[in-house]
């Protein structure tokens, strides 16, 4: 057991360097600032590869880019701080993770921080025997977080790490040893996921989730060793999960110009070279594999938009390539989101105010009518943190507070913006847009907040939820065969089927849906589609469905050419 | 003493009924394209709701005149009343009632005015209890109208938000729903006032809404099932309410195609009721 004095008060500098002596190797609090960093490091150099881990062919909410910036509020949260008290430190860290928590796997992340944290606090130093209660108490924190907690994902790995670092408690004190024994057993909770999730065997994927909380991991161990944190594994994806729509969430000033070549490598073709020479020139480097054929994507500087063509040239056949300015592409996605001011509701004290994460400008525009006090931007790509739920309503002249979350990706960021504030918050889990406008029009601001709130989740579910997306990868899931760049349609969150074309998509779905039995249709048309051809399906549909109305409204979501209503 | 009843057509009253309890009904009045309609005479309820959609000048309406209340009060007089007992729409909603009273002051202490403050048969349930009570005097007719309106509830689930926000009727609450999206709201009548219970999107949601009223509730002593040009719908909520709450229906049920002078505000294919528990 380690001295007493390791608990509550900072460390003298005498002291620790006994510890270290006696092979026990213990972190204070600004060791665990620089775990924390190489964590985060570690796991935004290899986020494209936690991204890939996609089940879904759908552009959603990405897991790497979730957890990191989850992990980057954690950051910003004790980059500045002198604090040599570990557990003082730990609890800095997971308060920024609890605030800037995105999507499911970023809120459970934040989760296992503030169990760590707690099972900690009063240890002035981070040595075996607290690492080992921090797993312990975060799996237990992470898995009372979540309603139904699911084998085969982060949940899992967590569960794991904290099993093995337990059975190794009794045979070492040495705090690095057990990290080596946590990043081993999560390294093999990974590769069990599929055994555990059937989603995950069919997509041929290990879960993304747990693949971040192992980069994270490791990201660490690779600190104390002393190995670069920069540099991404060479990784080769499939060809058909290369997703280069994630990265444009990334651009940075600088790089401006994106560059994807097709090639046939020569023999003499090294891949972790490839990579390191690539890395000297940009950004956002992916590479895949397809049959022999190679697809390389990056983003790089204006002076430097033909290296990487160059570069290739010398080591094969070149077959394609594609360039095109981000910042122009940038620019124009910001005017389109620009529009005319939206008029929200005007709550008074006492009353409830709904705030509603919405995917569009035109989405936004509508849930105002039906008395939205106010809008999170947001959706199947970028999932607001627990902060951003937050500021929306933390200002609002009440303190009765109804969130529509929208996507079920965001259901636990909003749940935890409820656990910190000290507004009544309820959470009406509405897993789409049009389940969020049939809550709303149960909406009575001066009913009764718990009332109101179990009325509009009876309401949600008088509607069907249909989305027309484009594949971001080809995978066989539940049946349906899909090919990268199909257009696909989901029904109530499960994939239906893959088409040619939207219309024979729009088509499809509203046939799955059994819309001949109902009334209206709502088909809300995303901002890749334009309003005359949005018409013409709209007319289609009136064609094939004369007994059912069917409305057509702007609704301005990235990604979804439509999100349709079935009621 | 002998006691005479008077009200006006937004009572929503059957004939029969009228004629069996020798009820005095005062026509509203609709004005069509530029002409004057008596309420019930002219134009059918049917074509009327029929052609509401496809006017082009949206049509109006006005209360009956205080002359006409006066020669209704006089009439009763001259057959032999001691005592008016004068039962109209809702204050807040209507000038109708303002029209009653100024002919009343012709009559001191003769008529006696009372505020529904309902509409349809909400009134007419009002009136209905009066009449039945009207041998027993006065206060027992009074008391009676008291305590119908204390068990009253008035639901609609309209096809549109678009004749009531027109109208100018309404209170912000439900003016506020919709606007871009179209929807069915849902109101109440209570106390003399219009208030949002939400809206639906389809008929059948509207259905559903409507019954889980009658689901929450325990029995009813009266019940009319109110309609805007909807017979249809109108019967197939009624097959649902016998399927699924039949004991708790009284035995006779109205079913009653609104009075045009209140479907000018609330539009066509609506559907709604008049209840009161027991």
């Amino acid at each position: 057991m380690p001295p007493d004095n390791l608990r509550t008060s900072s460390l003298d500098d005498e002291t620790m360097k006994r510890l270290m002596k006696a092979g026990l190797r213990p972190f204070d609090g600004q060791a665990v600032k620089r775990l924390v960093e190489a964590g985060l490091t570690w796991l935004k150099t290899n986020q494209q590869i936690v991204n890939s881990l996609n089940v879904f062919p759908v552009p959603d909410g990405d897991t790497g880019t979730n957890m990191t910036l989850t992990m980057t509020s954690a950051w910003n949260e004790i980059k500045d701080s002198g604090e040599k008290h570990a557990g003082r430190m730990m609890a800095l860290v997971a308060k920024g993770a609890l605030m800037g928590a995105r999507g499911n796997s970023g809120v459970i992340l934040s989760q296992l921080w503030r169990g760590f944290a707690r099972a900690m606090q009063d240890s002035a130093v981070m040595d075996a025997d607290s690492v080992v209660r921090g797993f312990d108490e975060a799996r237990d924190t992470a898995y009372k977080g979540v309603v139904k907690p699911v084998e085969g994902t982060i949940l899992t790995v967590a569960r794991e790490v904290a099993e093995a670092t337990q059975a190794a408690s009794g045979s070492t004190k040495d705090s690095i040893k057990i990290l080596e024994i946590a990043v081993k057993a999560a390294d093999e909770a990974v590769q069990k996921t599929p055994d555990l999730l059937p989603v995950l065997k069919q997509a041929n994927v290990v879960d993304s989730g747990g693949k971040g909380l192992f980069f994270i991991l490791e990201g660490m161990l690779r600190h104390v060793y002393g190995q670069p944190l920069d540099t991404p594994l060479a990784t080769l994806q499939p060809l058909s999960s290369l997703n280069f729509e994630n990265a444009m969430q990334e651009v940075e000033e600088g790089q401006d110009y994106e560059v994807v070549v097709d090639f046939f490598p020569n023999n003499q073709f090294e891949l972790q070279k490839f990579y390191n020479k690539l890395e000297e020139m940009g950004t956002s480097i992916q590479v895949g594999e397809g049959e022999g054929m190679y697809r390389m994507h990056i983003h790089v500087p204006l002076d430097k938009r033909y290296e990487p063509i160059d570069y290739i040239m010398s080591l094969g056949t070149i077959t394609k390539v594609a360039m095109e300015n981000l910042m122009a592409q940038m620019n124009e996605i910001d005017a389109r989101t620009k529009g005319s001011k939206i008029e929200f509701a005007k709550v008074e004290a006492g009353q409830i105010a709904v705030v509603v994460v919405s995917p569009g400008a035109g989405l936004s525009r509508i849930f105002a009518s039906l008395g939205v006090a106010a809008v999170v931007e947001g959706g199947q790509t970028m999932n607001p943190s627990t902060q951003d739920i937050l500021n929306s309503f933390e200002n609002l002249p009440t303190d009765k507070i109804i969130i529509l979350p929208n996507n079920k990706n965001i259901i636990m960021a909003a749940n935890q913006a409820k656990d910190v504030t000290v507004k009544k918050v309820a959470v009406v889990p509405t897993r789409t847009v049009p389940q969020g406008l049939a809550a709303m029009l149960s909406l009575n601001p001066d009913g009764e907040l718990d009332s109101i709130a179990e009325k509009m989740t009876k309401a949600m579910n008088a509607v069907k939820s249909g989305e027309i997306t484009v594949a971001t990868r080809s995978v066989e899931i539940d049946g349906v065969k899909v090919q990268t760049g199909q257009v696909i349609a989901l029904l109530d969150g499960k994939l239906v089927l893959s088409a040619s074309s939207v219309e024979e998509g729009v088509l499809g779905l509203l046939e799955k849906a059994d819309a001949a039995n109902h009334e209206l249709v709502t088909l809300f048309y995303g901002e890749e589609m334009n309003q005359a051809e949005a018409n013409r399906i709209a007319d289609r549909v009136r064609e094939k469905y004369p007994s059912l109305e069917v409305e057509l409204q702007d609704g301005g979501q990235p990604h979804y050419q439509f999100i349709i209503s079935v009621e | 003493m002998k006691l005479g009843i008077v009200t006006d057509s937004t009572s929503d009253l059957p004939q029969t009924l009228v004629d069996q309890h020798d009820i005095e009904v005062v026509s509203s009045i609709l004005i069509l394209s530029g002409e004057e309609y008596a309420d019930g005479r002219g134009i059918s309820r049917e074509e009327f709701y029929k052609r509401l959609p496809s006017l082009q000048t949206p049509p109006t309406t006005a209360a009956p005149s205080i002359g006409e209340f006066s020669s209704r009060y006089e009439r009763l007089f001259s057959r032999g009343c001691d005592h008016i007992l004068s039962i109209h729409a809702a204050g807040t909603l209507t000038s109708i009632i303002s029209a009653a009273r100024q002919a009343a002051q012709e009559f001191p202490n003769r008529v006696t005015v009372v505020d529904s403050l309902s509409l349809s048969l909400g009134l007419g349930f009002q009136v209905l209890a009066a009449a039945e009570n009207i041998e027993n005097g006065l206060d027992a007719s009074l008391a009676a109208v008291e305590s119908t309106r204390k068990r009253l509830q008035v639901y609609a689930a309209l096809d549109t938000m678009e004749y009531l926000r027109r109208s100018g009727r309404v209170p912000g609450a439900v003016a506020m729903l919709g606007g871009l999206l179209s929807i069915k709201p849902l109101i109440e009548l209570t106390e003399g006032e219009v208030k949002a219970m939400g809206a639906v999107r389809t008929a059948k949601q509207a259905n559903e809404r409507l019954l889980a009223f009658f689901k929450s509730g325990s029995g009813f002593e009266r019940l009319a099932i109110l309609h805007t040009g909807a017979e249809a719908r109108a019967r197939e909520f009624l097959n649902q309410l016998m399927m699924e709450v039949s004991q708790s229906l009284p035995r006779d049920i109205l079913m009653v195609n609104v009075t045009t002078v209140i479907g000018t505000h609330v539009g066509p294919n609506g559907l709604g009721f008049a209840a009161v528990r027991k």
